[in-house]
């Protein structure tokens, strides 16, 4: 079992037919609220912490984009319990409005394909909710699955790894920050011209335009490379967690298990001391001049040198194999990616079928060829937009499914039940008598008792909780897989 | 019975046939049924100013 915990957070874009961004927040809410399956509320706020950061002190707030401020201005916001709502669907996810996003937090994971699986259902829950708001409102709604909105607004696609506090950021950040910049080669989603820095028609990466900093806390603005949150949602002395929010919302199954394999790998060579030894010149310059390198040379620089993206991520395939880190599970995912490498090189069509950004760049070539259409007109951006829509009778990245363009999203079970599984188990089976719910525990009510239960992140749960016949028993079986 | 008429009665000649390229009969000219390209027809029923109308909030 990889010990490293793993998520995805994803939020979505959000278009209301006659509606804009002033109303955002209030249409987010109600859209997770118009959700109409079964799922449960009451999550518990307790344990969140935005504001810390891993390098040691806290910020007194986040800063906001000034862009948004002038859309409250002459606003009376209502309290936030108004503006906020959350759910936790049976598979252990979550479900909310992060500001004026549906987002789906997926639930902790020890396998990359459980996480990517998670995020694809997710986009079921997503499409659930804005149908039954269009049904409910009567208005023309739809939903995104990417990161910008071509006008200088972007909202993420967040990973969480939960690794041992022992290691100390500067290892972290020295081990992780080359994999960031690189793997977008084989991870990227596309996104067609830019929003801010140098020109280009199309690029690898939706978030490259939006990064100024190598490293600090901020999500919503001065947005860094590498994002050094301290909110473990688990005992803050013994771990940390890495909230990585450079990579895209990825509608390729692949490409989501893909980003997710490469930051593990990086981390699990970090734990043991042995992750390469890249030191980029400048990470925000080098994310931006891979992303939009029309050539697909891809180079990066050092402090003194260059090097390549292709050259970063084989070296970390090669240590990986050198201190044999790569279990039967991760095998074929260190294959592909090698094997991507290659194609990327020799045969782009080929590579087009397994990374996102190869396949909308070929779709976006097609619109504009046919449509006898310059780079610049906007009509492209609208078929980038189309790839993202996450509605199947309306995406073109269906489209290139269901005519075999691109490879079709696969799963297998997961091998090892995380803590995640246990939340979806008490939500499915127990909800009745659950009465909160965070990452990190559960509170149950038992003859008027409240009864908190702590999950440690760090062990596989049996499968056997799943049995339990009653509340008492599922408690029990879960204390005793936590107090053996 | 003979059909003696039939039997003598010299043939009309044939109109001159207009030949392939390799002296062969041209197929007929048929409209050939257009192969459904259901990625195309996507193609064009994306709205072209989607894009510009799209405006969203920053998120994280």
């Amino acid at each position: 079992m990889n010990p490293i915990l793993c998520g995805i957070e994803t939020e979505y874009g959000l278009w209301i037919e006659g509606r804009g961004p002033g109303e955002q927040i209030e249409d987010a809410t109600e859209v997770v609220r118009s959700y109409p399956n079964p799922c449960y509320v009451g999550w518990d706020y307790r344990f969140e912490s935005p504001r810390a950061d891993m390098r040691g002190f806290s910020v007194e707030h986040l800063a906001v984009d000034p862009e948004d401020l002038k859309y409250d201005a002459c606003k009376q916001l209502p309290p936030a319990h108004i503006l906020r709502a959350d759910r936790v669907l049976p598979d252990g996810s979550r479900f909310y409005n992060d500001h004026g996003h549906p987002e789906i937090a997926t639930r902790e994971c020890f396998s990359v394909d459980e996480a990517a699986q998670c995020d694809l259902d997710g986009e079921q829950v997503v499409l659930a909710a804005v149908q039954a708001y269009a049904a409910r409102t009567g208005l023309n709604v739809k939903a995104y699955k990417n990161n910008t909105d071509f006008h200088g607004a972007s909202y993420g696609t967040h990973e969480s790894y939960l690794v041992p506090r022992s290691l100390e950021f500067a290892e972290l950040f020295h081990a992780v920050t080359p994999m960031l910049v690189a793997r977008q080669i084989l991870t990227g989603a596309g996104k067609v011209g830019r929003e801010h820095g140098s020109p280009c028609d199309f690029q690898l990466s939706q978030r490259a335009d939006f990064f100024s900093e190598a490293a600090n806390v901020e999500t919503l603005f001065r947005r860094p490379v590498f994002n050094t949150r301290d909110e473990p949602h688990a005992e803050p002395e013994a771990w940390r967690r890495l909230h990585v929010i450079s990579g895209d919302a990825n509608r390729m199954q692949s490409c989501t298990r893909r980003k997710m394999f490469l930051i593990r790998l990086a981390i699990q060579l970090a734990l043991i001391g042995e992750a390469p030894k890249w030191r980029l010149a400048d990470p925000v310059r080098a994310f931006e001049s891979v992303s939009k390198d029309a050539k697909f040379d891809f180079r990066v620089e050092l402090d003194g040198n260059w090097t390549t993206a292709y050259e970063i991520i084989e070296s970390y395939l090669s240590a990986a194999e050198r201190f044999d880190l790569v279990s039967s599970e991760e095998r074929p995912l260190l294959d592909k990616s090698r094997h991507l490498l290659s194609l990327l090189k020799s045969d782009y069509d080929t590579f087009s079928r397994h990374v996102d950004w190869a396949a909308k760049r070929n779709l976006v070539e097609m619109y504009r060829e046919e449509e006898g259409l310059s780079w610049g007109d906007a009509s492209l951006q609208a078929v980038d937009l189309a790839y993202a829509d996450i509605d199947p009778a309306e995406s073109l990245y269906q489209a290139l499914v269901d005519s075999d363009q691109v490879e079709a999203a696969s799963f297998s079970p997961p091998q090892f039940l995380s803590r995640g599984v246990v939340r979806a188990a008490a939500v499915s089976n127990w909800s009745s008598y659950l009465r909160q719910v965070s990452w990190r525990a559960l509170t149950f009510e038992i003859d008027g008792q409240l009864k908190p239960v702590e999950l440690r992140p760090d062990i596989a749960y049996p499968a056997t909780l799943w049995e339990a016949r009653n509340v008492n028993e599922f408690i029990s079986l879960l204390e005793g897989v936590l107090s053996p | 019975m003979i059909q003696s008429d039939r039997l003598t009665r010299p043939g009309q000649p044939e109109p001159a046939r207009k030949t392939g390229e390799d002296g062969g009969p041209n197929a007929p000219k048929l409209e050939r049924p257009v192969a459904p390209n259901p990625l195309k027809d996507r193609l064009k029923k994306v709205d072209p100013d989607q894009a510009k109308k799209y405006r969203q909030r920053s998120g994280q």
